[in-house]
């Protein structure tokens, strides 16, 4: 019995040691952090504190969205790849993060990934069957919302409150998908761990290049695809890099 | 309650802790159902917990069961602001205002424990309780706990799927809408009448908490719960399984019919502060159907009637 147990803990050991060499030189982690904000102003939720360049002031409720398809440039082209389907949800913690795992060493030049589900993806059954998930669905075509954002704005002089639903999604057989690209500057990664944040500028949504009007469009813009297009068209830009850091340099065995 | 005789005989309470794995069954097109892993679900869990259900002795002084008030006929409600009980298990929070958030194991022993306030040595004394919980958690031991496990078992396998909804949905079924239950199912998935986004899913509730617009002065709501403004005014989205079955509606029971409930979809709903922005016509007061699109948005809630759940024996009462 005795010479077992002995022997048992030596293999442990030995398993331990293993499977903190395991991992190949050079590897490292990248964190991806969501965070949102309106015209670089802190996000807080429910008032009425933004202005859009259509001239509303508007309140954020709500706001839950989807991104997938994750991709790390390196500067000699070669790519790292994360096929994951990312749920985000405002004032849901665990939604906050993204981790990219053994990420192979070198200098990588961007981070580009869609905004919303590609078009496999995007039909009944694409995610895993999830109250969450079955939460986004998307009646026409048959999928997933990508994003729902959703508050409030004040018709000028009047005052008088109105719903806005950012709702976006595929529509009239257009993808309305977006794939985003951003440059990374001085991403080395050779055994460490890099956070990077990400963030969201909500604004974004409603200028730059369509000045988008609650008004004009209305409260409904699932099957509008010129309200689609239009949010398809300002979403290039909402996301930005706010920082990038260096967390922990790993123990070389 | 007197036992009836034959359980007795198919589960005599004796020393022997083996409890049989049951596995749940449910349309693959429900959301994954989560089962704490220190409740598994048992056939003697189940059978323990529908006893208790049905059984009066649970309450403090005998004077109800779950099941006066949770009528299977009537999709586990009766007339009143009663919710009923379907498809729980996929439910997180609990009651209209969501007092008790969590699991079906912690409503189920707020249910026992606060609400009919148990007298646990009642059941202690029984001459068969005691063999039944042991049979169903290896322990004589009558616990709260105990008694809302076995309850949580047997509310998991409340499950209904099979209303014609569902078996439209089903291809291997020659089951089909009529042409008016299909233009209703066009409303209500369609931002047209825009019923989907709170009641939508397969399961007919996003289990969230939403102001829908009843009033321009909202009742508390959730805000009784959270103390958040924001919350006022939202109740739990009910279900609209069995809608047909489970009248009155809204929390407060205001309204007596479907009609009356479309109605006040169509042109009664009320701005307030915390009006959930998804009734995104609030502001004109409804979404304006015409009386013929009315019908068509009932006849299609009228698909998802079960009946094979309302009369489903393994649901009934164990006593007779
Ligand atoms: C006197 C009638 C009555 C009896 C008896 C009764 N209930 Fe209820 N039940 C209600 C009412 C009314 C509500 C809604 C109350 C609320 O939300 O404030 C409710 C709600 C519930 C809910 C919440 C459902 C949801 O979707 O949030 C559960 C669970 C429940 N009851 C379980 C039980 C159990 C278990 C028992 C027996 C221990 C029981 N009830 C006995 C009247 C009753
Ligand atoms: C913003 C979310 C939301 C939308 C959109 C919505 N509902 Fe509701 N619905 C609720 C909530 C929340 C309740 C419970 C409200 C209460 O009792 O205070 C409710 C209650 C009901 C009830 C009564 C259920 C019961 O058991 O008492 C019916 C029927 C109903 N809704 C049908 C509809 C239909 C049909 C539509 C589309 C025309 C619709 N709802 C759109 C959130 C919503």
């Amino acid at each position: 019995m005795r010479k077992i147990s002995v022997l048992t803990i030596g293999l442990l050991f030995s398993l331990l040691l293993f499977s903190t060499c395991k991992k190949d030189p050079g590897e490292g982690t990248v964190e991806l952090i969501f965070e949102h904000e309106v015209n670089g102003q802190d996000l807080v939720l429910n008032e009425f504190l933004y202005t859009c360049e259509a001239g509303y002031e508007f309140s954020v409720i709500r706001l839950k969205y989807y991104i997938s398809n994750f991709v790390l440039t390196r500067d000699d082209g070669t790519e790292y790849r994360l096929d994951k389907v990312h749920y985000r949800e405002l004032g849901v913690d665990a939604t906050r993060t993204l981790e990219m795992p053994d990420v192979p060493a070198g200098t990588y030049t961007s981070l580009s990934f869609i905004y919303g589900l590609d078009q496999e993806t995007n039909v009944p059954g694409g995610l895993e069957n999830t109250t969450t998930n079955i939460n986004m669905e998307w009646p026409m075509p048959p999928g997933y919302h990508y994003m729902k954002f959703e508050g409030k704005y004040k018709i000028p002089g009047t005052g008088e409150v109105k719903a806005y639903n950012t709702h976006t999604g595929p529509t009239g057989g257009n993808q309305n998908f977006i794939q985003i690209s951003l440059p990374l500057h001085g991403l080395e990664i050779d055994d460490n761990s890099w956070d990077i944040t990400l963030v969201m500028d909500l604004n974004e949504w409603y200028q730059n290049p369509n000045t988008y009007d609650f008004e004009f469009f209305g409260p409904m813009i699932m099957e509008n695809q010129n309200a689609q297009a239009a949010l398809k068209a300002n979403g290039a830009d909402v996301f930005s890099v706010e920082s990038m850091e260096v967390m922990e340099l790993s123990i070389i065995c | 309650m007197a036992f009836v005789r034959c359980n007795e005989e198919e589960i005599p309470p004796g020393p022997v802790y083996d409890p049989t794995p049951l596995a749940l069954d449910y349309p693959d097109n429900f959301p994954i159902l989560d089962i704490p892993s220190d409740n598994p679900t048992t056939v003697e869990g189940v059978l323990l917990g529908r006893m208790l259900y049905y059984d009066p002795i649970l309450h403090r002084d005998s004077a109800q069961a779950c099941a006066t008030c949770h009528l299977q006929a009537l999709s586990f409600s009766s007339p009143g602001n009663i919710i009923p009980h379907i498809n729980l298990g996929w439910s997180t929070a609990f009651l209209w205002n969501g007092k008790v958030q969590g699991s079906l194991e912690k409503i189920m022993t707020f249910e026992s424990e606060e609400f009919f306030q148990t007298k646990l040595s009642r059941l202690e004394r029984h001459p068969d309780y005691p063999g039944y919980f042991f049979k169903a958690f290896g322990s004589e031991d009558i616990s709260y706990e105990h008694i809302g496990k076995a309850l949580a078992q047997f509310e998991r396998t409340l499950i209904s799927g099979s209303s014609k909804y569902d078996l439209y949905l089903r291809p291997d079924l020659p089951v089909f809408l009529s042409d008016e239950e299909f233009l209703g199912f066009d409303i209500f998935f369609t931002e047209k009448g825009d019923c989907f986004h709170c009641h939508g899913g397969i399961l007919f509730t996003d289990n969230l908490f939403h102001n829908n617009g009843l009033d321009a002065t909202p009742g508390d709501g959730l805000f009784e719960i959270t103390a958040d403004p924001e919350d006022i005014g939202r109740y739990k989205t009910p279900t609209l399984r069995n809608i047909e079955l489970t009248a009155p509606y809204m929390h407060d029971s205001r309204y007596q019919t479907l009609e009356e409930v479309i109605d006040f979809y169509s042109e009664g709903l009320h701005q307030s502060p915390t009006v959930d922005p998804l009734m995104k016509n609030a502001h004109q007061g409804g979404i304006h159907l015409t009386a013929q699109e009315k019908g068509y948005l009932i006849a299609f809630l009228k698909t998802l009637t079960d009946t094979v759940y309302v009369n489903k024996p393994e649901l009934s009462s164990p006593f007779f």
